[in-house]
């Protein structure tokens, strides 16, 4: 800046003779000049590829031999392919599954911290901590949790070891509760169920009651083996209840667990930062006319950040459907139909190991996932605007 | 509820008791939901967080599936800290780095319990011949520490009678403490570990030892110690220790995770500069701009973000194969796979590229709030186009430059599919994300976590480091990411 120097008169305001908002070629030929790294990359590897690819959809290749014109078949063998239709299934389920979890927890985890107090700087900072480590990291982490002997049996076989203590403690709380708010009342207090001084003392109360009577041994831990649930090397589908086509492979399910635990805190802090250009004065005045915290939740939380929850929506949906890190990672060491996803298929028809790749089938995949893509943004916008309308 | 009347500022009506104590009955409140708040805060920080600090906790143990997970490690007793180091010293002089040099001598002692009615008889002693570790170790010469040590036979220097409990099962009988001397005879190189394993007749089990044994099978019959000569790092730090010194190139012998790590900042340096550069013109243009076909611009980077990298790779790959147009010959290679040129210059999906359209994003939001009178200053002193981007604008860029550096390393950093496209053959051209798949791999299946999880853990430090330390440009990418619309 101090490079440029300074004409005398310069710093009196003077309407400048050339403006630069006059269009004239040089001005355009200059907006090209910058665009023309950004436009030549984007050209090459975005619009060239994908015309490409689509070209490639319609054609029988295998990366050696000239590609052959062979119209739709590629799209219609796809769906006598049972690991595609496997895929395709596996994908939407868990698309769907994953982006309603998510979305919910992060927006009642962003409820319960928008409050005006000290720190809260620190632990958001906490919880971003998972998300910025890389997908392999995480995988990898999670991996050796899900192992038969590792932390997430071990901690289940503990809370189950430990139930009898663990219910013995919620029931003390729940009735200590109830009692001391029904006695805060009757003093003419007006006490909420969830009154948070009552609610300390019942904490403190039941966690004494709970220790005497373990230690009296009222109550005891139970002996049961280690729980040993087979988390990945399984052909297995849960939960048993369900109708067989709405059962979830087991592995796909501990995909699922990692991804929500990887993802809640970046939606969480999308919530929080649009929550906290919610006015307090809407909340006090439901509060005034009764309306209780679901209410005010229902009623005000959810509307008010309604054009956030469709971004979302729309981004969950975006990363869950191209889901390919984890089922890359994972690989080998869980059967490859539990998990396998449009992404996965599309990389394992291009690179089949042994046998020839067929590029035309993966590039069909591809298609459907870009048709998936494509139409969460557009439901998007298309939600955006009848609720601008 | 239904007691509940509010004032004009959403607090309870004080009328509703006579008693002046109704004001501290609301402090009260005040306090337990603040403290009620903070502990809910702290279990969420606990949740997320956990994983992380635990993987990282038990990235320290020889056997990170031992079970029960715990995070009371032998490994963090500062006991063992001190006596590793002495062991250290005693084997080679060193105590941080630990080994086995000639002219060494040490000893070593282990404590069995013998109950009554069992003859007392000495443990076997031996250093084995174990090759370290599976896959990717398993091709490099190794010296044996066995071919070079010397082991006296076990000589008892204690008995004291007493009583032992395993479980809920108590026995009387004897401590029975042993003391084994090991010495490096001769002349040779410095052994970096003497692994020993000690098996006890039936019926004695292992009490304790000079160091903890790493690893007891057979209720206590078999001891096994990876290193009785650990100095304090390789005793703290063991598999990490592993990590640079026991996955090597078979080709050129050197460390695997270094080079990985080196081709990690190399591809995300290159890609900063680039994005810097590029993008923040491309940002410059649209922001300032008039010109012919800018909206089709705008329809082009917002479909570029929407274009799954499962749809690009595929010609993206073959142009690289083919060499880019020629491009590759320059560089004197047939093809840029398997080339850190070819994962930077080309690229699948959006989350990193060489100039990422999110970071176009950026820095046309962010030019959007730099007055325009600024350059027009500059006009009037005869700067041309490329002056008032250089030597004005970007200079005056600097927050929204530190963004774009911050989340182009992160996302070049974490980046898998693509230079899992383009690395794959010989080990050492990889990255970091696309390295740990081959470690995942070759230890995985021998349920040999250790290295996995050091270099889980080693590998995630610099982008931890840099969130640590430039926080408020994270937090800025996602609520950006948030405002979008």
């Amino acid at each position: 800046m101090d490079s440029i120097k300074t004409p005398a008169g310069a710093g009196t305001p003077k309407k400048p003779q050339i403006r630069i908002r006059n269009s004239s070629l040089r001005e355009q030929l200059g907006a090209y000049l910058f665009l023309s790294p950004f436009l030549i990359f984007l050209a090459i590897f975005f619009a060239y590829s994908t015309g490409r690819a689509l070209y490639f959809s319609f054609t029988d290749y295998n990366l050696f031999s000239d590609p052959q014109w062979v119209g739709f078949q590629n799209y219609l063998r796809l769906f006598s392919q049972s690991l595609f239709l496997r895929a395709l299934q596996n994908t939407l389920l868990f698309s769907i599954i994953v982006t309603t979890i998510q979305t919910f927890l992060a927006l009642i985890m962003a409820t319960v911290l928008n409050q005006k107090i000290r720190g809260l700087g620190f632990f958001r900072a906490a919880y971003y901590m998972p998300s910025i480590a890389s997908s392999v990291v995480i995988t990898l982490i999670f991996m050796w949790m899900y192992q038969r002997r590792g932390l997430i049996n071990y901690l289940w076989t503990e809370v189950s070891r430990h139930a009898p203590i663990i219910m013995t403690f919620l029931l003390l709380l729940g009735l200590l509760q109830f009692i001391q708010v029904y006695v805060e009342r009757r003093r003419g207090f007006p006490a909420q169920w969830l009154d948070p001084a009552l609610f300390v003392t019942s904490l403190f109360l039941s966690v004494l009651g709970t220790l005497g009577a373990w230690s009296t041994g009222l109550i005891s831990v139970r002996q049961i083996p280690p729980v040993d649930f087979i988390w990945l090397q399984t052909r297995e589908r849960i939960p048993a209840v369900m109708p067989s086509f709405l059962r979830l492979p087991v592995p796909l399910v501990a995909i699922m667990i990692q991804n929500i635990f990887t993802t809640i805190p970046t939606l969480m802090i999308m919530y929080l930062a649009a929550l906290q250009g919610v006015s307090t004065s809407l909340y006090e005045a439901a509060q005034i006319d009764g309306a209780g915290k679901i209410r005010r939740f229902v009623n005000i939380t959810i509307p008010s950040v309604r054009p956030v929850t469709f971004l979302v929506v729309t981004l969950s949906l975006i990363g869950t459907l191209q889901l390919f890190d984890q089922v890359a990672i994972f690989g080998g060491t869980v059967p490859l139909e539990s998990v396998i996803t449009l992404s996965y298929f599309v990389y394992e028809r291009m690179f089949p190991g042994a046998q020839l790749p067929q590029v035309g089938l993966a590039s069909a995949a591809a298609m459907f996932l870009a048709f998936f893509t494509l139409a969460a943004v557009l439901l998007q916008r298309l939600l955006i605007k009848t609720e601008v309308d | 509820m239904r007691f509940l009347k509010l004032n004009e500022n959403g607090e309870p009506a004080a009328a509703v008791r006579a008693d002046g104590d109704f004001d501290s009955w609301l402090a009260r409140r005040r306090w337990a939901r603040a403290g009620i708040l903070y502990s809910v805060m702290v279990v969420f920080a606990i949740l997320f967080v956990g994983p992380l600090l635990f993987a990282g906790i038990s990235s320290l143990r020889v056997n990170p599936l031992e079970y029960p997970p715990s995070i009371f490690l032998d490994e963090l007793n500062p006991r063992n800290w001190v006596t590793a180091g002495r062991l250290g010293r005693a084997g080679s002089g060193d105590v941080i780095q630990g080994g086995f040099a000639p002219g060494a001598e040490l000893s070593f002692e282990i404590e069995y319990f013998v109950p009554e009615d069992t003859e007392v008889v000495p443990p076997e002693i031996e250093i084995p011949r174990r090759r370290p570790g599976a896959g990717l170790g398993a091709t490099r010469e190794v010296r044996f520490a066995a071919d070079y040590a010397e082991l006296t036979d076990p000589r008892e220097i204690e008995r004291v009678s007493g009583t032992h409990t395993v479980g809920d099962r108590t026995w009387d009988g004897m401590f029975v403490r042993y003391e084994i001397e090991i010495e490096y005879v001769g002349g040779g190189p410095l052994i970096d570990r003497v692994p020993l394993d000690a098996l006890a007749e039936s019926d004695h089990i292992y009490v304790e030892s000079t160091l903890p044994a790493s690893r007891l099978e057979r209720r206590g019959r078999v001891a096994s110690f990876t290193n009785v000569v650990p100095g304090v790092v390789p005793y703290i730090f063991r598999n990490y220790v592993r990590l640079f010194d026991e996955a090597r190139s078979p080709s050129t012998g050197k460390p695997l995770f270094l080079a990985w790590t080196r081709n990690s900042f190399f591809v995300a340096f290159i890609r900063v500069i680039t994005n810097v550069l590029f993008a923040s013109m491309a940002g410059y243009a649209l922001a300032r701009y008039r010109f012919r076909g800018k909206y089709l611009v705008f329809i082009a980077l917002l479909f570029s973000q929407m274009v799954p990298a499962q749809v690009t790779f595929i010609s993206n790959y073959l142009l690289l194969r083919d060499g880019l147009f020629g491009l590759a010959s320059l560089m004197g290679r047939e093809t840029l796979l398997n080339s850190l040129w070819g994962v930077i210059i080309a690229g699948a999906g959006s989350g990193a590229a060489m100039i990422q359209a999110a970071m176009v994003f950026v820095m046309k939001q962010f030019f959007e709030t730099i007055p325009r009178d600024v350059e027009e200053a500059a006009l009037i002193d005869g700067a041309n186009q490329w002056q008032r981007y250089s030597r004005v604008v970007l200079p005056m860029a600097r927050p929204a430059l530190g963004a774009v550096t911050i989340l182009t390393f992160q996302g070049t950093w974490n980046e898998f599919f693509w230079p899992l496209i383009v690395l794959t053959s010989p080990q050492e051209v990889k990255t970091l994300p696309v390295g740990l798949l081959a470690f995942r791999q070759a230890y995985g299946a021998a349920g040999d976590w250790g290295l996995i999880l050091a270099g889980a853990i080693m590998s995630a430090i610099p982008v931890i480091v840099l969130f640590i330390v430039f926080q408020k440009y994270f937090m800025q990418g996602v609520a950006f990411g948030g405002s979008k619309e």
